[in-house]
């Protein structure tokens, strides 16, 4: 609506409303209250619903007719007026408020008239109620209505003929009644054709079709054949049935808000990171649309799946839906009943909830495989700083040990070859022959500490038993799986049993350990156990943090049970295969 | 005493054969050598040495896989398994292998093999 329109729209309301009083209680004497306050407020709320329909939905015919039916409504009581045009006009067009109610009724809620033949009916309505209302008026003479003399002429009477203005009310009635149900028919028919949000839509208006047109039937039937029926009850109650018109936009707009409601508490209870498909069964309960379809483009590029696997074409959806982009590349869609097109901040809003939940899905799945990239980056380093520490204890062993074994031998061999020499030079050779063993020694053990050879040609039996045997305290090995285990997960057992033995001899003032590495499905479960002071605190010292960061690198919790007089026992539990 | 037996020195490190040679040749022994585990299992069939001395590690499988294989053979030499690292090392294997004993390499001597051979090692 244009922002000149609507203002001009309401003071045209205002008006009219403000002259049907007017008209009303200026001229003659006035109507009873109720029959006044009732017929001003129906064309009123008429008058309401067309601005409102306007507003909600621009473009859309519905708001028109609204504003029709209530001029309609309210200008046929322009004969209370004492003047013989306006007196002929009221009467006239007493009904003409019908054709509009009947097109919007078979119009709602998209606000077009959907096959050629509702199009023919309506127009049929819009005819048949004029030239009907025209042809008895030639006939009918204001005293058949209990006028009297004051009454203004009816300016189209041809011939006072009762029984030709009666036989011309009688076919009135009957034509009338089968156009009520052919209305009623056609919109029971839209409303069981319409899926998702249409059907939403139209059931309201099957109810207030199947009042509204009850009361015309009924209206109609007993006017034209003068039954017997209270003038109060018919003429000045039964109107308050039409309000039931304008309450379908109330009902819609309650009906629109319920649904941003729903989306959102749905959108607030999917649980976080929830899938593609939960999501749109949530949206598709929260609306009401059980068709309702949420589909991505495929990863080859080649056209859009379902959140059921099943193949949607965006371009061409099927008869009665359409598609709404949920991203500005168009990678997910919602494809929707083209009804909830009328309710385009619905419409936003879902797509923005879709695209919200579908954005944090989308970053809780990249996190997630940040985090696995991660996990496994710190696998792979700590996989390379073993190789690396093989090699290095390779190259010791292979260079330096090799050069200095030979060195102790050469000098052995010198000593011997001296053994005539001067005492000095024997002492000389024997002094560098020992100090060639004690590098040798050092080395070893920075050997062993890098990396244990042990481990790399025998596996975990002959490593842990190495440990044992070196240990100071006495140390039983309850159980050791024979079987080799991938370099990364032995290395990680050895150094798990390593840094606790080492413990075990620092600190825990132990008299015995245990040792047990037992494989369950699935996991390696590594126990070193003492019988010492206990108290320990795996934050106590980078020892046990570095070991717990290096059991977590493939996987495996490191667990530390150290109650003080109670022992230690350390344990790693390590996922193995 | 004089040794009479060949000494078969097992090694892919040329420059501790060369001196283990040297020092068991000055010993009175009479040497040969191999540098991996085939060539030490060849080299028992054509050398028949009173002793075997083995670096558990070798570049084709390791000492303890080339003992079993001798002592499979029957009427084997005595076999002396040797490295440079410490017998601690290598855990329970060496007890576990059909060696006669273990000699770190820094402490080779005519003196040790030939207490190997005498059935005493040191």
């Amino acid at each position: 609506m244009t922002a000149r329109l609507r203002p001009a729209l309401i003071a045209a309301a205002i008006a009219m409303v403000v002259g049907e009083i007017a008209i009303f209680y200026v001229p003659r004497p006035p109507p009873p209250p109720v029959f006044a306050a009732l017929t001003i407020t129906t064309g009123a709320a008429f008058l309401a619903a067309g601005i409102a329909a306007r507003d909600r939905w621009p473009g859309n015919r519905v708001g028109l007719l609204f504003t029709i039916t209530g001029y309609l409504w309210l200008l046929t009581w322009l004969d209370h007026l004492p003047n013989s045009l306006a007196f002929t006009y009221g009467n006239l067009s007493w009904t003409w408020y019908q054709a509009p109610l009947v097109h919007l009724a078979l119009a709602w809620p998209g606000g077009r008239l959907r096959t050629r033949f509702e199009r023919g009916v309506v127009i049929t309505e819009y005819a048949w109620i004029v030239v009907s209302n025209v042809a008895a008026l030639m006939f009918w003479n204001p005293a058949f209505s209990g006028c009297d003399a004051t009454c203004p002429a009816n300016l189209l009477l041809v011939d006072s003929s009762r029984p030709v203005y009666d036989a011309i009310n009688a076919v009135a009635a009957a034509v009338s009644i089968a156009m009520t149900v052919t209305v009623l028919t056609l919109v029971i028919r839209h409303w069981r054709a319409a899926r998702g949000w249409s059907r939403r839509a139209m059931l309201p208006l099957v109810w207030i079709s199947f009042a509204v047109a009850s009361f015309l039937a009924v209206q109609t039937v007993t006017s034209n054949l003068n039954l017997p029926v209270s003038q109060v009850l018919l003429s000045d109650i039964a109107p308050l049935i039409l309000l039931a018109g304008p309450a379908l936009v109330v009902i819609s707009t309650l009906l629109s808000r319920s649904a941003r409601g729903a989306v959102g508490t749905a959108i607030i209870d999917l649980a976080p990171g929830a899938t593609p498909g939960r999501l749109r069964d949530a949206l598709a309960q929260a609306l009401g649309d059980s068709t309702l379809q949420l589909a991505f483009r495929s990863t080859d590029g080649a056209g859009y799946r379902d959140t059921d696997g099943r193949r949607v074409d965006p371009a061409r959806p099927e008869p009665g839906r359409t598609m709404t982009p949920l991203t500005e590349a168009g990678d997910a869609v919602l494809v929707h009943d083209q009804g909830l097109e009328q309710e385009p901040q619905l419409v936003r809003l879902t797509a923005s909830a879709a695209s919200m939940a579908l954005e944090h899905a989308r970053l809780q799945a990249a996190v997630q495989a940040q985090l696995e990239q991660v996990r496994a980056s710190r696998a792979r380093i700590v996989e390379a700083s073993d190789a690396e520490r093989r090699r290095l204890e390779r190259d010791l062993h292979d260079g330096a040990q090799q050069r200095l074994v030979t060195l102790s031998l050469a000098l052995g061999m010198a000593r011997e070859h001296a053994a005539d020499a001067d005492p000095a030079l024997q002492a000389l050779i024997e002094s560098a022959r020992k100090e060639a063993r004690e590098a040798l020694l050092e080395l070893r053990e920075l050997g062993r500490g890098i990396h244990p050879a042990v481990l790399t040609e025998t596996g975990l039996p002959g490593a842990i038993q190495a440990l044992a045997e070196r240990s100071p305290v006495s140390i039983t090995i309850t159980e050791v799986p024979p079987r080799r285990f991938p370099a990364a997960i032995e290395a990680t057992a050895y150094f798990v049993v390593s840094e606790a033995l080492a413990n075990v001899a620092k600190h825990a003032r132990a008299d015995a350990a245990d040792v047990t590495i037992r494989e369950l499905p699935g996991r390696l479960v590594v126990q070193v156990a003492d019988d010492g002071a206990g108290g320990a605190r795996a934050e106590g010292g980078s020892g046990l943090r570095g070991l717990a960061d290096r059991v977590a690198s493939v996987g495996g919790v490191l667990r530390l049970d150290s109650p003080p007089g109670c022992g230690t026992r350390l344990e790693a539990d390590i996922p193995c295969t | 005493m004089k040794p009479e037996a060949a000494i078969l020195v097992v090694d892919d490190h040329d420059g501790f054969r060369v001196f283990a040679r040297k020092m068991l040749e000055a010993a009175g022994f009479t040497v040969a050598e191999a540098a991996t585990g085939a060539q030490a299992t060849e080299a028992v069939r054509a050398v028949r040495p009173g002793l075997v001395l083995l670096d558990i590690q070798l570049p084709d499988c390791d000492g303890f896989e080339v003992a079993r294989q001798l002592a499979a053979q029957g009427n084997s030499p005595v076999v002396v398994l040797t490295s440079t690292r410490d017998a601690s090392d290598y855990g329970g294997l060496i007890a576990a292998s059909p060696a006669a004993g273990f000699l770190p390499k820094d402490q080779l001597s005519g003196a040790a093999l030939l207490n190997f051979l005498a059935g005493s090692p040191p």
